[in-house]
């Protein structure tokens, strides 16, 4: 059983890194994923691909990148075989919510979830809340599996260097 | 045409644990198919009841995402390297859902 995030504990730097992004990508939503060896983490962003497929089917995708986001596939797969060959398991994912609070909104809990589970049971979600270019909020979630559900998770700012 | 396939953690349960899965197939849908009788369970949650593969599932081909292949069609040949991957996604609580 994959053992429950009670707290998530991330780096300065890597929270630098996600909120320079987010600032990059407003008023668009950024995503990416936050690798770590244990000691060392590293922020893959990623190409949020949703603006693309919205255009090609806003009938399957009614929303565009400033609500939604989708991870670019050919990211994703680079990212987990580096997680996979250089032992960099996943730790967290991360999305900015522009204009919009840090919550893990029902569409985040839904495309969290498949087959009645999370289907990245191991990694916390970590939303940022941007209004007009400042980082307003973050927040961090993770599933629980005693209440079969995702709950805010505090963060923890390890300032070490 | 015997092949690797990557199982993601949420299905390993059907896998008896196993992250890497030998599997046979001339495609991507004959391959789903063999899974399915070494795996039961595992077709139906790549695939939709039409038998598509859904939309939050990623499998690649070498490290080719098939949409951009021949999708389910996509040939498949002798040491191939399959992954399957649950896309990433979600958006805050605005616009409609989907």
């Amino acid at each position: 059983m994959v053992k429950e995030t009670e707290v998530l504990e991330l780096r300065t730097e890597t929270l630098n890194q996600i909120y320079a992004h987010a600032k990059v990508e407003f008023p668009d939503e950024c995503c990416g994923i936050i690798l770590s060896d244990g000691t060392r983490e590293f922020v893959r962003e990623c190409r949020n691909i949703q603006n693309e497929r919205h255009a090609e089917d806003p009938d399957t995708y009614p929303r565009d990148a400033r609500t939604a986001y989708l991870i670019d596939p050919n990211d994703l797969i680079r990212v987990h075989k580096e997680a996979e060959t250089q032992n960099r398991p996943i730790k967290a994912l991360y999305h900015s919510h522009p204009n919009h609070d840090a919550y893990f909104s029902d569409k985040d809990k839904a495309d969290a979830t498949a087959w009645d589970e999370p289907v990245y049971p191991g990694a916390a979600y970590i939303v940022i809340s941007i209004y007009d270019r400042e980082v307003k909020a973050t927040k961090a979630f993770a599933w629980n599996e005693t209440d079969m559900d995702f709950e805010e998770v505090p963060i923890e700012v390890n300032h070490e260097t | 045409m015997a092949v690797t396939v990557r199982i993601p953690t949420p299905l390993r349960r059907l896998t008896q644990n196993q992250a890497e899965v030998e599997a046979e197939g001339d495609t991507i849908e004959s391959l789903i198919e063999n899974l399915e009788a070494s795996y039961p369970g595992l077709k139906e949650r790549i695939c939709d009841e039409s038998g598509n593969v859904r939309r939050f599932v990623n499998i690649y081909l070498n490290d080719e995402d098939i949409r951009f292949l021949d999708g389910s069609a996509t040939a498949v040949n002798d040491g191939d390297d399959i992954s399957i991957i649950p896309a990433i996604a979600g958006g805050s609580s605005d616009g409609e859902r989907d």
